[in-house]
């Protein structure tokens, strides 16, 4: 495998934008990733993109085509990626293994997508053989009561109090005020987020990502390009893949087996985190910041920990000390996270690899983690998908 | 007064057996591996050969976790009207599975964590006609 470098990143800002369809904000930002670059669209060898369930692709998944199409057809091979919302970086490990292996120098990735309102509902397809389905009209348990359930275990084994939930969501907006792609930048007070409506106790409404409009586009090619580029690229240190393990307690249909030691974490992000630091050879202290899938506070406090990032037990203490903050020495979502973002499922895989360029560039203004080396992005999907990509300058 | 007809809201996953309710599970004879709702193939990378068989399973067990739904869920989850919060858990059961579930409890906050629950039928919602549609749920024992 050959160096792969990073040196375009384009983001449409995350929102609503009722009035723009989906291809429109993948062009946004593909023009935005192409012109950072430096490279016009006929050098582009190939695309791989995340596969959206709710728009554009003809309805198909086929969204790498729609940019292609879109852009000008030049014939180009195109990858459509499927992975919920893992998608975005899994059509990211395509790209990078596209240039590493040789394969082409310059590759697109692109993510983007428009989410219908409300919480996430499932398919629509009434099937005894769809656990999403099932587990909805059954149980009548969405997705952020799954979510409840894992922090509440939490709070019962670390003793986590509600207010310290409510502090990570006050963290993320103190970030998003300076990030002008977030959606919501207003700062949070603790009492806003308290009194913001119960969900699912104990899981309140601004502890929850919503959903979001957004599209994020990286250009990767290989060293010899790069040069040619820039005096100063992005290195992908590594990207990784993996899916659930059989053993690892959380259950993701109506039941798993029951581990013997009670313990639930989420395998298909640790082993992706797991494999992707081993192949940058570096531990999970040496990663400067993270940008990890905070779909509710509770990820910000045990993704840290299930990946050896701190002690089991130590991230709310970490949090409430400022560690978390890009100026501490555990920083998490200098970009303001999925709580400032929202969701654009398929599209911030690739979002979190822009934040994660933007910083080792120094280009993150008042957010900036100081003196930022190497970042780490991970991202977890429905079925089991997780990835982790580590970058470096 | 008539009896309320019942009707489950999904069929396959749970029965009224004659020593009590159960979930329509599988286990793997080769590996002990609890399934629920019914597997085809054993999941375990460990075990050599997949040979699940029905069985009933998760009588009783212990409760993992708890959370509250306090909003009314979107389709295609049900519930009567007007809405009431309920109390979901994660049940450990004593034969080897971690299953999802509404827990039957007047009082959601007062439920604690690592309490014994049993299995019981429960009434999800009511149809239109009166119907009584139900769906397993875990109660503590008291």
């Amino acid at each position: 495998m050959r160096d792969v470098a990073a040196i375009g990143f384009g983001l449409h800002p995350w929102g609503k934008f009722n009035d723009k369809s989906v291809g429109e904000l993948c062009r946004f930002a593909v023009e935005k990733a192409l012109a950072d670059a430096g490279v016009g669209w006929r050098e582009v060898q190939a695309v791989a993109a995340a596969s959206s369930r709710f728009s554009g692709g003809k309805g198909w998944g086929l969204n790498g085509n729609d940019i292609v199409e879109d852009m000008g057809s030049t014939g180009i091979p195109v990858y459509n990626l499927s992975a919920g919302c893992a998608a975005g970086a899994n059509a990211f490990n395509i790209g990078w293994t596209l240039v590493a292996s040789g394969a082409h120098d310059v590759v697109l990735v692109v993510g983007g997508e428009k989410m219908p309102k409300g919480f996430i509902q499932t398919s629509g397809n009434e099937e005894k053989t769809d656990p999403e389905f099932v587990r909805q009209r059954m149980i009548g348990m969405p997705g952020p009561a799954f979510w409840a359930l894992l922090c509440r275990r939490r709070m019962a084994e670390f003793g986590t109090a509600e207010e310290q939930l409510a502090k990570i969501a006050v963290k993320a907006h103190k970030l998003s005020v300076h990030n002008p792609n977030a959606r919501f930048r207003d700062e949070f007070t603790l009492e806003k987020v308290m009194s913001s409506a119960m969900v699912s106790y104990p899981l309140r409404l601004f502890e929850i990502c919503p959903v979001s409009d957004g599209a994020a586009a990286v250009l990767l090619c290989s060293a010899d390009f790069a040069r040619k580029k820039t005096t100063a690229p992005v290195w992908v240190a590594s990207s990784a893949v993996a899916t659930a393990r059989f053993d690892d307690g959380i259950p993701r249909g109506l039941a798993c087996p029951a581990p013997k030691d009670g313990r639930a974490y989420h395998s298909e992000a640790a082993m992706a985190v797991e494999k992707a630091l081993a192949a940058a050879h570096i531990g999970p202290r040496d990663v400067d910041f993270v940008e990890l899938q905070d779909n509710t506070v509770y990820y910000e406090l045990a993704f840290p920990e299930d990946w050896g990032l701190c002690q089991p037990g130590e991230a709310e203490r970490l949090m409430e000390a400022g560690e978390t903050m890009p100026t501490g020495k555990l920083p998490i979502n200098p970009s303001g996270g999925f709580l400032s973002f929202g969701e654009a499922t398929t599209a911030q895989g690739v979002f979190q690899i822009c934040e994660l360029g933007w910083q080792l560039r120094g280009q993150a203004g008042p957010r900036q983690v100081p003196d930022a080396k190497i970042g780490l992005a991970q991202t977890l999907g429905l079925g089991g998908n997780g990835t982790a990509t580590v970058l470096k300058r | 007064m008539t009896e309320t007809k019942t009707v489950h809201a999904l069929d396959g996953f749970f029965a009224d057996t004659a020593e009590g309710p159960r979930l329509l599970g599988s286990r793997c004879a080769t590996c002990g591996t609890a399934y629920f709702p019914r597997s085809a193939m054993c999941h375990n990378p460990a075990c050599d050969l997949s040979k699940t068989e029905d069985t009933e399973l998760g009588a009783e067990g212990t409760l993992w976790s708890v959370a509250i739904q306090n909003y009314p869920p979107p389709p295609p989850s049900k519930y009567n009207e007007p809405y009431q919060p309920y109390a979901m858990g994660v049940v450990d059961t004593s034969d080897g599975l971690r299953v999802l579930t509404q827990i039957a409890t007047e009082d959601p906050h007062a439920l604690t964590i690592g309490c014994k629950v049993r299995l019981v039928i429960d009434e999800l919602y009511r149809d239109k006609d009166g119907t009584s549609v139900l769906t397993w749920k875990y109660r503590p024992v008291v």
